[in-house]
C-alpha cells in the first residue's frame, strides 16, 4: 500500500510540473497563435476579394436559413463597400470542403479559394490549382455548372479529371455563395 | 562509449528508418515533399532531445514499475510545447503535418529511446543520442520526401526541376506511392550493401 | 443526425479514408503483427475494443473537463493517459473475466498503447466536431478499417511466404510493395461516399 502511494505521488508530481509547463508555453503562445489566425483570415479573404483593405463581419441573422453558409464579411476600401467573401463548407467525399467565394459589388466573381478539406491528397487538391482560377470573372447572374467535357460556356467550369464529386462540391459552395448575394447583399 | 559514435549511431548504423523500420506512421503519412520530411524531422528531433535530456536526469527518481506512463508524460509534453511553437510560429508547416504533429508522442522511435537509452545513460550521451537519432529519422524522410516529391510532383523544395513538359507520376504523393517509395529505397540500401559485401 | 449520415462516416472511415491505407494510422502493428491471419485477427479484435472504448472516454473528457476549463492545449498529454490507463484496465479486466479472450488478446494489448490509430481516432473526432454518436460510429468504422486491412495484408503475406521472392526483395520491401498495391486498389473506394 505505501508502495503504490509512493509511486501515486512520483506520478503525479511529475503531470503537475508538465502541466505548469504547458501552462506557461500556452499563456506565451496565446497571443501570436491568436495574431496567426486572425492573419490567416484576413489574407484568405484578400486573396479572393483583392481589392479589399478591410473587412467587417456580417451578422448571422442576415443569412440564417441559407445552406452551406458559414461566416460572411463586407469587404470594404476608404470607406466603401467594395465586395463580399463568402465561406461556404459544401460536401466533398472525405467530409466538408471549405470555400470561400468572393463576389465584388459589380456581380463578379472575383475568386474562389480551397481551404480545409479531407479530399484525397493530389486529386482533390488539384481542385486548388487551376480549377478554381476558372471562377475567376464569372458572372453571378446565373448558377454556375459544372461540365465534364467539352467547352466550357460562360455559367460553365470544366470538372477536374477524377475527382468530379470534388469539382461539385466546390461548385455547389460557389452557387450557395451566388444564391445568398443575389438574394441579400447585392 | 565515446559521444561521437553515439551521435553516428543514430544516423547510420542504427538508423531509426532504414535499419531498425521504426515510426514507420510519420514516415509514409507526412513525406509528400522534402520540405514536409524536414519539417516533422525537425520537430521529432527537438521532442527526441528534450525528452531524452529529462528522462535521463529524471532516471534516478521514477521507479521503474511506473516507468512507461513517467515517460508518456514527459514525451507528450514536449510534443504539446512543439506543437504550440509551431502554431505559433510556423502556422503554415503546423497546417501541412496537422494530426501527426500530436501523434509525434505515439513515435516508437521516442519510446525506444527514452527506454532503450535514456534510462540508462548519462545526461550528456542520452542528448547527443536524442539529436543523433533525430538527424537519422529527419534525413531519412527527407530523402523519401525528395524521391516522392521528384517522381510525383517533378519538384524538390516546391522548385520545379523538369519544367512544364514533364508529366508527374502522381501516385508517388498519394498514399501507395508512399509505401514504394519506402520500399524501393530500402531494396537499394540492400544492393549497396550487397555489393560492398561482395567486394571486401 | 440523419442515419443516412452515420452510414456515409461509416462507410468512410472503413473504405475511402482506410485507416491503414489511406491515412497511415497504425502502421507499425500492420506491418509488425500481420504475418499469419491468426494473429492479425486478434490485433484486429483488440485494437476494436479499444478504440471504441477510448474515443467515447475521450469524447467526454474533452467535451467535459477540457473545454469547460479552457484546457485543450493539455489534449495530447491527457488523451495519451487515457489510452495507456485503459490499456492497462482493459488488460486487468479480460484477464479476470475471460481467460480465454485474454489468451487471445493478451500479447497484444500492451502494444495497443503506442498504436498511433487510436490516438489518432481520438483527435479526429474531436477535429471533426462530432457528437457522441457519430464518435462511436467513426470509431467502429476505423477500427473495422484497421482490421480489414491487416487482416487482408496478413493473408497475401502467408502467400508470400511460399512464394519465389528474389532475395533483395524478402521481408520488408515485398510487404511495403503489397501493402502499396493494396493502397492502390483502396483508392478505387474513392468517391464512393
Amino acid at each position: 500500500m505505501k508502495e503504490i502511494m509512493k509511486l501515486g505521488i512520483i506520478l503525479l508530481i511529475i503531470t503537475v510540473v508538465a502541466s505548469v509547463v504547458l501552462t506557461y508555453t500556452n499563456e506565451i503562445t496565446k497571443e501570436p497563435i491568436a495574431q496567426q489566425t486572425l492573419q490567416a483570415n484576413i489574407l484568405a479573404r484578400q486573396t479572393v476579394l483583392s481589392d479589399a483593405t478591410d473587412f467587417e463581419e456580417v451578422d448571422q441573422s442576415e443569412f440564417e436559413g441559407y445552406e452551406n453558409i458559414i461566416e460572411v464579411y463586407k469587404g470594404m476600401k476608404d470607406g466603401e463597400v467594395v465586395g463580399y467573401t463568402v465561406k461556404t463548407n459544401p460536401k466533398g467525399y472525405g467530409g466538408e470542403v471549405e470555400v470561400m467565394v468572393g463576389i465584388t459589388g459589380d456581380s463578379v466573381i472575383s475568386g474562389v479559394n480551397i481551404g480545409n478539406h479531407q479530399e484525397t491528397p493530389g486529386l482533390g487538391a488539384k481542385a486548388d490549382g487551376e480549377f478554381k482560377d476558372q471562377y475567376k470573372e464569372k458572372s453571378v447572374e446565373n448558377e454556375l455548372k459544372v461540365i465534364k467535357a467539352g467547352a466550357p460556356k460562360d455559367n460553365e467550369v470544366m470538372a477536374i479529371s477524377g475527382a468530379t464529386i470534388t469539382s461539385k462540391a466546390v461548385n455547389t459552395g460557389v452557387n450557395s455563395a451566388i444564391k445568398l448575394f443575389n438574394e441579400k447583399l447585392k | 562509449m565515446n559521444l561521437g559514435k553515439i551521435f553516428m549511431a543514430g544516423i547510420l548504423f542504427e538508423n531509426p528508418i532504414f535499419i531498425q523500420m521504426l515510426g514507420m506512421c510519420p514516415t509514409l503519412a507526412v513525406t509528400t515533399s522534402a520540405e514536409n520530411g524536414l519539417g516533422m524531422g525537425l520537430a521529432t528531433t527537438a521532442v527526441l532531445l528534450g525528452s531524452n535530456t529529462v528522462i535521463s536526469l529524471l532516471k534516478k527518481v521514477i521507479p521503474s514499475k511506473i516507468r512507461i506512463p513517467a515517460f508518456v508524460v514527459v514525451i507528450a509534453t514536449f510534443v504539446t510545447v512543439v506543437g504550440l511553437m509551431l502554431k505559433a510560429f510556423l502556422p503554415a508547416l503546423d497546417a501541412q503535418l496537422g494530426l501527426f504533429i500530436p501523434l509525434i508522442v505515439v513515435n516508437c522511435v521516442i519510446l525506444g529511446r527514452a527506454e532503450a537509452f535514456a534510462s540508462k545513460n548519462s545526461v550528456i550521451a542520452s542528448s547527443i543520442d536524442g539529436i543523433g537519432m533525430g538527424l537519422g529519422f529527419t534525413i531519412s524522410l527527407t530523402i523519401l520526401g525528395s524521391v516522392r516529391e521528384i517522381l510525383g510532383a517533378g519538384a524538390i523544395f516546391g522548385h520545379s526541376i523538369f519544367g512544364a513538359s514533364y508529366q508527374p507520376a502522381l501516385i508517388m504523393i498519394l498514399p501507395p506511392g508512399a509505401f514504394l517509395a519506402l520500399a524501393l529505397l530500402l531494396v537499394l540500401l540492400r544492393f549497396i550493401q550487397s555489393k560492398k559485401t561482395t567486394q571486401n | 443526425m440523419s442515419i443516412q449520415g452515420l452510414f456515409v462516416i461509416l462507410v468512410s472511415s472503413i473504405l475511402v479514408n482506410n485507416f491503414v491505407l489511406s491515412k497511415f494510422l497504425g502502421i507499425c502493428p500492420f506491418l509488425g503483427v500481420s504475418k499469419q491471419v491468426e494473429t492479425a485477427t486478434g490485433m484486429g479484435m483488440a485494437v476494436t475494443f479499444v478504440m471504441t472504448i477510448a474515443s467515447i472516454i475521450t469524447w467526454i473528457i474533452q467535451k467535459f473537463i477540457l473545454v469547460n476549463y479552457g484546457l485543450e492545449f493539455l489534449q495530447t498529454i491527457a488523451f495519451i493517459l487515457v489510452i495507456a490507463a485503459l490499456v492497462q484496465f482493459v488488460e486487468m479486466v479480460i484477464q479476470k473475466v475471460s481467460p480465454t479472450l485474454y489468451q487471445a488478446l493478451g500479447v497484444y494489448l500492451p502494444l495497443i498503447t503506442t498504436n498511433c490509430a487510436v490516438l489518432g481516432v481520438a483527435i479526429l473526432n474531436i477535429q471533426s466536431d462530432y457528437n457522441l454518436i457519430e464518435t462511436i460510429v467513426n470509431a467502429v468504422g476505423a477500427a473495422i478499417g484497421f482490421s480489414l486491412a491487416i487482416i487482408l495484408f496478413a493473408g497475401i503475406r502467408e502467400k508470400l511466404e511460399i512464394s519465389d521472392v528474389p532475395e533483395i526483395f524478402q521481408g520488408f520491401p515485398i510487404a511495403l510493395i503489397t501493402a502499396s498495391l493494396m493502397s492502390i486498389a483502396f483508392l478505387g473506394f474513392a468517391g464512393l461516399v
